[in-house]
């Protein structure tokens, strides 16, 4: 008795393999993200730009709490970044900060003293734990 | 400034701590006598501008003028009640 096999058949599977293409940067007031990072994340490494003006900023632009900066139109990317141009934030942030202490100093208060000495400001104990305030109090202040 | 900064200092409906100093607008031509005192939580009035003060730090009297932009401080904050520390010599 003969069995009469069928034909080989060759069957041909495509399987297609996702390549990841290159993360592209995106550009927020001059500031290049990796696509990947949050939205939030983004905003709120701009000095001055906490997490309330941040989630003022995304509600204004109807972006959702987790979303990841590649996922923004670039309409969306340019909006952010004209209405970043228009906040105090950055370095006249910054200056405003200098020029409280400088200020301070100028007229000779026991808190400009402070200041320039690198010692806490406010009363605190300084026989041990002062790191931040050796580390920030200056009369130009960094940071 | 946020509105929560301002709360956490004096209550405004308090409004500023005056104290009842001996302030003598100078005539002109005279001396100008210096305001001695020991009121260190007074706040500067936008008033006192120009004025002498002597202010007591537990010790001494610290000389001060007031200029414009101490409005809102208080006296004690220019007179300085702490000495700086030095290691005591042998």
């Amino acid at each position: 008795m003969v069995v009469s096999l069928p034909l080989p058949i060759t069957i041909t599977i495509t399987i297609t393999i996702p390549i990841p293409h290159p993360p592209s940067p995106v550009f927020i007031l001059g500031v290049n993200f990796n696509e990947n990072k949050l939205v939030k994340k983004a905003l709120e490494s701009f000095y001055a730009l906490g997490p309330q003006t941040s989630a003022r900023v995304m509600a204004k632009y109807y972006i959702h709490a987790r979303a990841k900066v590649g996922t923004l139109a670039p309409k969306t990317v340019t909006a952010l970044t004209a209405e970043l141009s228009t906040m105090t934030i950055e370095n006249e942030a910054r200056k405003i900060v200098l020029d409280n202490i400088k200020r301070l100093r100028d007229i000779g208060t026991y808190r400009g003293r402070r200041h320039a000495m690198g010692l806490p400001v406010r009363g605190q104990q300084t026989r041990n734990q002062i790191s931040n305030a050796r580390k920030l109090n200056k009369i130009e202040r960094k940071g | 400034m946020q509105p929560t900064r301002c709360l956490l200092k004096r209550s405004v409906w308090k409004g500023p701590h005056i104290v009842p100093l001996p302030i003598v607008r100078p005539e002109v031509g005279k001396k100008i006598v210096p305001i001695r005192t020991q009121a260190r939580s007074a706040t500067i009035l936008p008033n006192f501008v120009g004025l002498k003060f002597q202010i007591h730090n537990g010790k001494v009297y610290h000389d001060l003028t007031v200029t414009e932009d101490m409005v809102g401080h208080k006296l004690g904050e220019f007179s300085t009640t702490r000495k700086p520390f030095k290691w005591a010599k042998k």
